[in-house]
C-alpha cells in the first residue's frame, strides 16, 4: 500500500522568540515492511543550522538552531511511503515469554544488545506492583509471548476508554491503568511497562494510521494525527507491533516514524525557546493511500 | 633531656587518656597492635601535645571562626528554621603514610584508566556488554547510560576527573565504597580545608612534612589548557547554581584556578559554538568543566526538564566532544554494581589484577544473587546501585531488610524482582577509627576519606591530600556524614617536601593563566546592581529608624520631629505609587514605635527591612565570587539566622537603637570595602548604579512626602532637620550656612548640589557617566533607553530653578520636579534591566506537543 504523508506543524508564539531548537522526529525510517520513497522537511523561518542525523536507536533525527527572531514556526513533513501487509503470524506457536533468552552475541534466537535494551524500565514506563498484577493476568507461566501480548491488547481496546481529556503529557501511566482512559500513548506506554515488567521487550512506535471515513462521508483534510503503538519480541518473528488503541496486529495501514524506549525518544518535535510567551500550536495531519501504485 | 622526655611521655599519655580509654571497634589508625602510636603520626602528635590544652582549644576556635568567616558550607540557602548542615573542621587531621599512599596511588590511578577505558567501550563499541564482562542491563536500566552521548564520549579525551570514597576494613583493607565519576566531587571543599587549616595549623603541617597541594592544582590547571588546545581560553565552571548545595565548593575552586563560574542560562548555544552571555555580547567557551549532572546538561536531548546546561549542549558536543570535562554521560561508571565485575574487567583491559576491591556487593538485577541475597538477608543493606551523588557526606544510607512481618517480606522481595536492575546489597566493610580533636583531648571516631585524582600531562595524578569525614558506622555503607564533621588529610612524606608554591600568588608560570577579569556575565551584573541596591535601601530604612526612635526614645533628642519621622516611616511601609494621608496631630510613641516595628518585619510592604536585608544577604550570596572574603564577613549579621538578624525583631526600642548603630556600622565597613577593593570593571557599574538609583528615589520620596504640601513653618523646621539626619548632610549645611535650615537652602544642598555625595543631582550624575562606560550590546546609533531616560532625568535636575520654587507658595514646580524622578527612576531600572541583563533570555523553557496526538 503506498500511504501519502502530510505532517503540518504551526506554532504561534505571544512574544517574540529570539532563539529556538528543535529535535524533530518526522522523517520516516525504512523498516522490515516499509520503504520511503519520498521525505521533505520545509522549516520557517530557515534555521541558522540544521543538523541531521541518526539516534541511538537508527531513527532519522533533525536538530533545528533557529537563529532569527521570530513569532511564528512551521515544520511540513511530507512522506511516501510503500506499505507490505505482514504474512500471517500464528500467535500461539511463539516462544513462551517466560522462555526468552538473552544473549549477548544475538547468535540465533537469543536476545542481542539492541533487544535487551527494550527489556530495561524508562522514565515513563517504570513499572509498580499493580502494573505487574496487571501484566500477569496476561503473562501466565508457559503462555506464548505474543498471544499474551495479543490478550492484553485486546483487553485494551475492550476495557479502555479512548479520552483526550482524561490525560496529559505528565499523566503516569499508573493513573491510566486506573482510571483505564486516555491516549494511543498512555495505552502504549502501559502495555509497554507491563511487558516489560515481565522482562518481555516492548518498544515504543510512533507514525501514522490510515483512517476511513464513515461510510457515504468524505474524508476530512487535516483530520488525521500522529499515531503511536507498541512493538514486542519473539525470537520466531523479531519485532511484531500491536496496537492497543485499535487493540490489532498491525499490518499495512501503519506507518512507522520512529521507536525508542518511550515517547521521549521519539517525541515528534521537542524544543528550547527563549522568549515566546504563551504558545498556540496547530497541527494537520493528513494519511490517504495513493490512488494508483506507479 | 631525661626530664624533658618524661614530659614529653607523661603529655602525651594525657593527651591520648580518652582515646585509650574509649571503646571502638574496626581498625586503629593512630595505634597498633601493641598500643603503640603508628610511626607517621608520631611528628603531628608530638606537635599537638607541645601546644598546652589552653592553646588547643583556642586554635580549635579558630578554626571554626575560619570555617564559618571563609563561609564554608553546604546549602548556603538551607532554611534556617531546619538544623543547619554546618561544616565542621577538626584541629586533628587525617595521617597517611608515604608507603600506604604509594599503594593508593597505584591502586586509584588502575582505576582511573579502569574506568577511562570501560567509558570509552559503553559509549561506543559496547564490547564489554557483548563479551559478557558487564550485564547489558546493568548498564541499560541506569537513567545515567545517556544514549545521545553515544560516539561522543570516546572522543571527548580521557576522563578528567575521578574520585573514590574509601574504608578500612577491620583487616586493614582498604576498599572502596564509592566511585565518582560524574563531576568534581567536592573538591573544592578538600581545597579550602586544606587553606583553612593551614591558616591555624600551618606550623604543625610543615614540622609534620606533609605534601602540598598546590603542584597537583597547577598540574591540573595547566592540563585543561592543554586539552582546550590554545592559550589564553576560556574556561569555564559550569555549576547549578548558588541553590545547590556544592556551591561553595565550585566557588571556591573557580576562584582559585582563576575561571569563571557559570550558570546554565548564562550560557547559549551559537552556531557550532558555546557561548557565554556577557554585558559586551556573546564570548564563546572553550573548555567548560562540568559540575552540573550530566543528564540536566541540555534540555533538548537529555532530561527535558534539565536547564542545569545550554540547551544543545549535546550537539555541539558531536562537533567539538572535548568541550566539556568530564565528558556528558560518565556518571554510568558510578553505578555501584559495576565494582563486583571490576575484577574481571581490570584483567581483560589493563592486563592486571585489580588492586584495591569495592566493597562487597550483590547487583540485585542477577536472579542469582537475588536468591542468595534473599536468603542472608539480615547480613545486607540495600540501596539504590544508581544515586551517584558526589556531594561529600551526603549519599543516603541504605536500608538495612528486616523481616518484620511476612507481608513486609513478600513486597521487599517482590520489589526487587520488579527494580533490582538498579538495586545491590551490600555488606558493611565496617570503618577504621582515627582521632578526633575534643575538650577531653582526642577520641576516636569512625571515618571515610575521599581522595582525587585528574588527569594531567603526567597521566593520571592523585591529589596529595583528600577528605576525611565522620560517618555513622550503624547506618553508613558510604560517605555520609551525619554531623558534617570533616578532616582534612595529610599525607605524610617520608623525603623532603619541595618549597610552597601556591595559586594564590601566581608564579610566572602561572600567570599566563587568563583570569578573565574583565568579562561579566549579564547575571551577575544584575546581581551586583541589585546588591547595589539593597545595600543603599538597607541603610536609609535603618537611617530612618534610627531618627524615628531617637525622637521617642532619648531624652533631649528632638521630639519635636515625630510628625515629620511618622510621614517617612509611613512612606516606606506604603506602596510607592500611593500618596501618603494628612499629616494629622503631633503621634504618640506607642504610634512611633509600633510604625516601626511594622518597618522593621510585620509590614505587609516589600520594604521592610527583615525583607531588605533578606534580599541583600541573598544578592550578596549569588554574587559572592565577586566579593572579598571581609566584604562577605561584614554581611554575616545579616544572615536571616544570625543572631544580629533575629533580635531585630526582639529587641526593646533602646536595645534597637544599639542594634541600628551597629548595622549601620556594618553596611559602612562592607562599601567601604566595596569601594576600596573591587575592580572598576563593570561590575564595579553596575553594583554603584544600583546604590545611585536608590539613593535618588528615597532622597526624591522624603523630600516628596515631608514638603508637599506646604505647612508651618515650625513643622517645616522639624522636617528639615530630619531630612538633613536621613541625609547625613546636617554638618555639611551648618558649615555652610550657619543658620537653622531653610527649605531653599536645604533643597539645594540635597537635590542640586552636584559636590554632595547625598544629593539627588550628584546620584544622577554619577549614574549618567557609569552610563557612558559601559559597552551597548545592541550596538545601535541612537541614544538607548536607558540612556535617555538618564538624561533626561539628570537635565530636568540641572535645568532646575529652585528660588523659583521657594516663591511658589503651593510648591506646584517642586512636586513636579519630583514627580518625574519617582515615575522616570522605576523606569530607568526596567530599562537596565531589559537593556544589559536580557530578561527574556533569563528562562528558556521547553514546548511539548501533546496536540500531535489526537488518537
Amino acid at each position: 500500500m503506498i500511504l501519502e504523508i502530510s505532517h503540518k506543524t504551526f506554532y504561534r508564539y505571544g512574544t517574540s522568540v529570539i532563539q529556538s531548537q528543535h529535535l524533530v522526529h518526522k522523517t520516516p525510517r525504512s523498516m522490515p515492511h516499509q520503504d520511503v520513497r519520498y521525505h521533505n522537511l520545509i522549516v520557517e523561518p530557515a534555521p541558522a543550522t540544521r543538523y541531521s542525523g541518526v539516534d541511538a536507536f537508527g531513527n532519522t533525527i533533525v536538530i533545528l538552531d533557529i537563529e532569527a527572531v521570530h513569532k511564528e514556526f512551521v515544520l511540513h513533513a511530507r512522506s511516501e511511503i510503500a506499505t507490505r501487509a505482514i504474512a500471517p503470524i500464528d500467535l500461539a506457536a511463539s516462544t513462551p515469554w517466560d522462555a526468552l533468552k538473552a544473549s549477548r552475541t544475538g547468535s540465533g534466537s537469543a536476545m542481542d544488545l539492541d533487544v535487551i535494551q527494550f527489556r530495561c524500565a524508562s522514565r515513563l514506563t517504570v513499572p509498580t506492583l499493580e502494573i505487574a498484577d496487571f501484566a500477569s493476568t496476561f503473562f501466565k507461566p508457559g503462555r506464548p509471548v505474543l498471544e499474551a501480548t495479543m490478550d492484553m491488547v485486546t483487553l485494551m481496546y475492550r476495557d479502555f476508554k479512548f479520552d483526550p481529556t482524561a490525560t496529559d503529557i505528565s499523566t503516569p501511566i499508573t493513573r491510566v491503568l486506573k482510571h483505564r482512559r486516555g491516549v494511543c500513548q498512555d495505552f502504549s506506554h502501559l502495555a509497554i511497562a507491563a511487558a516489560r515488567a515481565m522482562k518481555v521487550p516492548a518498544r515504543y512506535v510512533s507514525g501514522y494510521v490510515l483512517t476511513k471515513p464513515p461510510p457515504g462521508q468524505a474524508k476530512l483534510q487535516g483530520a488525521d494525527a500522529s499515531h503511536a503503538w507498541i512493538s514486542v519480541w519473539a525470537p520466531e518473528h523479531g519485532w511484531v507491533d500491536f496496537d492497543p488503541t485499535n487493540g490489532l496486529l498491525v499490518s499495512d495501514e501503519h506507518a512507522t516514524v520512529a521507536y525508542g524506549r518511550d515517547y521521549d525518544d521519539v517525541s515528534p518535535i521537542s524544543g528550547v525557546l527563549i522568549g515566546g510567551g504563551e504558545h498556540t500550536v496547530s497541527v494537520a495531519v493528513d494519511v490517504r493511500q495513493a490512488e494508483a501504485a506507479p | 633531656m631525661m626530664r624533658a622526655a618524661v614530659t614529653d611521655a607523661q603529655q602525651q599519655s594525657d593527651l591520648l587518656e580518652a582515646y585509650r580509654n574509649a571503646t571502638s571497634s574496626g581498625y586503629d589508625e593512630l595505634l597498633d597492635a601493641t598500643s603503640k602510636v603508628r610511626p607517621h603520626w608520631q611528628p603531628l602528635l608530638a606537635n599537638i601535645q607541645a601546644l598546652t590544652p589552653e592553646e588547643r582549644a583556642k586554635r580549635a576556635q579558630h578554626l571554626d571562626r575560619r570555617v564559618q568567616d571563609t563561609g564554608i558550607a553546604y546549602d548556603i540557602f538551607a532554611d534556617p528554621s531546619k538544623p543547619s548542615r554546618g561544616w565542621r573542621l577538626d584541629l586533628m587531621p587525617f595521617a597517611i603514610s608515604a608507603g600506604e599512599w604509594r599503594f593508593l596511588q597505584t591502586s586509584l590511578i588502575q582505576r582511573a584508566q579502569l574506568f577511562d577505558a570501560i567509558l570509552a567501550d559503553l559509549y561506543g563499541k559496547q564490547s564489554l556488554m557483548k563479551q559478557g564482562l558487564i550485564p547489558p542491563e546493568l548498564v541499560f536500566a541506569d537513567p545515567s547510560f545517556l544514549r545521545p552521548c553515544l560516539g561522543i564520549v570516546p572522543e571527548a579525551g580521557h576522563l578528567q576527573f575521578y574520585a573514590a570514597d574509601l574504608a578500612r576494613d577491620a583487616a586493614g583493607q582498604w576498599r572502596v565504597i564509592d566511585n565518582h565519576t560524574e563531576t568534581l566531587a567536592g573538591i573544592g571543599f578538600a581545597l579550602a580545608n586544606r587553606v583553612v587549616h593551614t591558616h591555624v595549623a600551618g606550623d604543625i603541617f610543615k614540622q609534620a612534612n606533609a605534601l602540598r597541594l598546590a603542584s597537583y592544582f597547577q598540574n591540573l590547571q595547566s592540563a585543561l589548557t592543554l586539552h582546550c588546545g590554545r592559550e589564553n581560553a576560556r574556561i569555564a565552571l559550569l555549576t547549578p547554581g548558588a541553590h545547590h548545595p556544592d556551591y561553595f565548593s565550585h566557588a571556591y575552586l573557580a576562584r582559585y584556578l582563576g575561571y569563571l563560574l557559570v550558570e546554565g542560562p548564562d550560557l547559549r548555544t551559537k552556531g557550532n559554538k558555546i557561548c557565554l552571555k556577557t554585558l559586551e555580547g556573546l564570548k564563546e567557551i572553550d573548555l567548560i568543566v562540568r559540575c552540573v549532572d550530566g543528564h540536566s546538561s541540555d534540555p533538548l536531548e537529555l532530561d527535558p526538564s534539565g536547564f542545569q546546561g545550554p540547551a544543545g549542549l549535546v550537539r555541539v558536543c558531536r562537533k567539538s566532544p572535548k568541550l566539556v570535562v568530564n565528558a556528558v554521560g560518565t556518571a554510568i561508571t558510578q553505578n555501584r554494581a559495576l565494582g563486583i565485575y571490576l575484577p574481571q574487567l581490570a584483567k581483560h583491559i589493563l592486563g592486571e589484577d585489580l588492586a584495591i576491591y569495592d566493597a562487597p556487593r550483590w547487583w540485585l538485577g542477577d536472579p542469582a544473587s537475588q536468591n542468595r541475597v534473599f536468603n542472608n538477608i539480615d547480613d545486607v543493606v540495600i540501596r539504590s546501585a544508581q544515586e551517584g551523588t558526589g556531594r561529600p557526606g551526603q549519599a543516603a544510607a541504605g536500608s538495612p531488610p528486616r523481616k518484620n512481618s511476612n507481608a513486609d517480606w513478600q513486597a521487599l522481595r517482590r520489589d526487587i524482582a520488579l527494580h533490582g536492575a538498579g538495586l545491590v546489597a551490600e555488606e558493611k566493610v565496617g570503618f577504621s577509627v582515627a582521632p578526633t580533636y575534643s575538650a577531653v583531648g582526642l577520641v576516636p571516631r569512625p571515618f571515610a576519606v575521599r581522595i582525587y585524582v585528574a588527569k594531567t600531562a603526567n597521566g593520571y595524578e592523585v591529589m596529595p591530600g583528600g577528605l576525611a569525614m565522620t560517618v555513622d558506622p550503624d547506618r553508613a555503607v558510604a560517605l555520609s556524614a551525619p554531623d558534617g564533621h570533616a578532616r582534612d588529610v595529610w599525607i605524610v612524606s617520608d623525603t623532603e617536601v619541595p618549597p610552597h608554591v601556591s595559586l594564590w600568588r601566581p608564579t610566572v608560570e602561572g600567570a599566563r593563566v587568563e583570569r578573565s577579569q574583565r568579562v561579566i556575565q549579564s547575571r551577575v551584573a544584575d546581581d551586583l546592581f541589585w546588591l547595589g541596591r539593597y545595600c543603599e535601601r538597607a541603610d536609609w530604612t535603618m537611617r530612618v529608624l534610627r531618627s524615628a526612635l531617637r525622637r521617642v526614645e532619648e531624652d533631649g533628642g528632638p521630639a519635636n520631629g515625630r510628625r515629620a519621622a511618622r510621614t517617612c516611616l509611613e512612606v516606606l511601609l506604603s506602596d510607592p505609587t500611593s500618596t501618603v494621608g494628612a499629616r494629622g496631630t503631633r503621634p504618640t510613641s506607642i504610634e512611633i514605635e509600633s510604625l516601626c516595628t511594622k518597618l522593621i518585619s510585620s509590614g505587609k510592604g516589600y520594604r521592610t527591612l527583615q525583607r531588605t536585608l533578606a534580599g541583600l544577604y541573598r544578592v550578596a550570596s549569588l554574587a559572592r565570587d565577586r566579593l572579598s572574603h571581609e566584604g562577605w564577613q561584614t554581611l554575616s549579621k545579616f544572615r536571616p539566622d544570625a543572631a544580629w538578624s533575629a533580635a531585630l525583631s526582639a529587641s526593646s526600642p533602646l536595645m534597637l537603637l544599639d542594634q541600628l548603630d551597629e548595622g549601620l556600622a556594618s553596611l559602612a565597613a562592607f562599601n567601604g570595602l566595596m569601594h576600596e577593593n573591587m575592580t572598576r570593571n563593570f561590575g564595579w557599574s553596575f553594583q554603584d548604579m544600583g546604590r545611585r538609583l536608590e539613593r535618588a528615589y528615597n532622597i526624591s520620596e522624603a523630600i516628596h512626602a515631608l514638603f508637599i504640601p506646604g505647612t508651618d513653618s515650625e513643622i517645616e523646621a522639624n522636617e528639615l532637620l530630619l531630612l538633613l539626619e536621613l541625609a547625613d548632610s546636617f554638618i555639611t549645611y551648618r558649615s555652610r550656612y550657619r543658620l537653622d535650615p531653610m527649605l531653599v537652602l536645604v533643597l539645594d544642598l540635597l537635590l542640586l548640589d552636584e559636590t554632595n555625595p547625598r544629593s539627588l543631582a550628584f546620584q544622577l550624575a554619577a549614574i549618567s557617566s557609569h552610563m557612558e562606560t559601559l559597552p551597548d550590546p545592541t550596538q545601535k546609533a541612537n541614544l538607548s533607553e536607558p540612556r535617555r531616560l538618564i538624561l533626561d532625568l539628570l537635565t530636568s535636575i540641572r535645568l532646575a530653578d529652585l528660588e523659583a520654587m521657594g516663591r511658589d507658595g503651593n510648591r506646584k514646580s517642586l512636586d513636579e520636579l519630583l514627580q518625574k524622578q519617582l515615575q522616570l527612576l522605576p523606569h530607568f531600572s526596567n530599562a537596565i534591566a531589559s537593556h544589559y541583563f536580557n530578561m527574556t533570555d533569563e528562562a528558556p523553557h521547553r514546548v511539548h506537543l501533546r496536540s500531535d496526538f489526537k488518537s
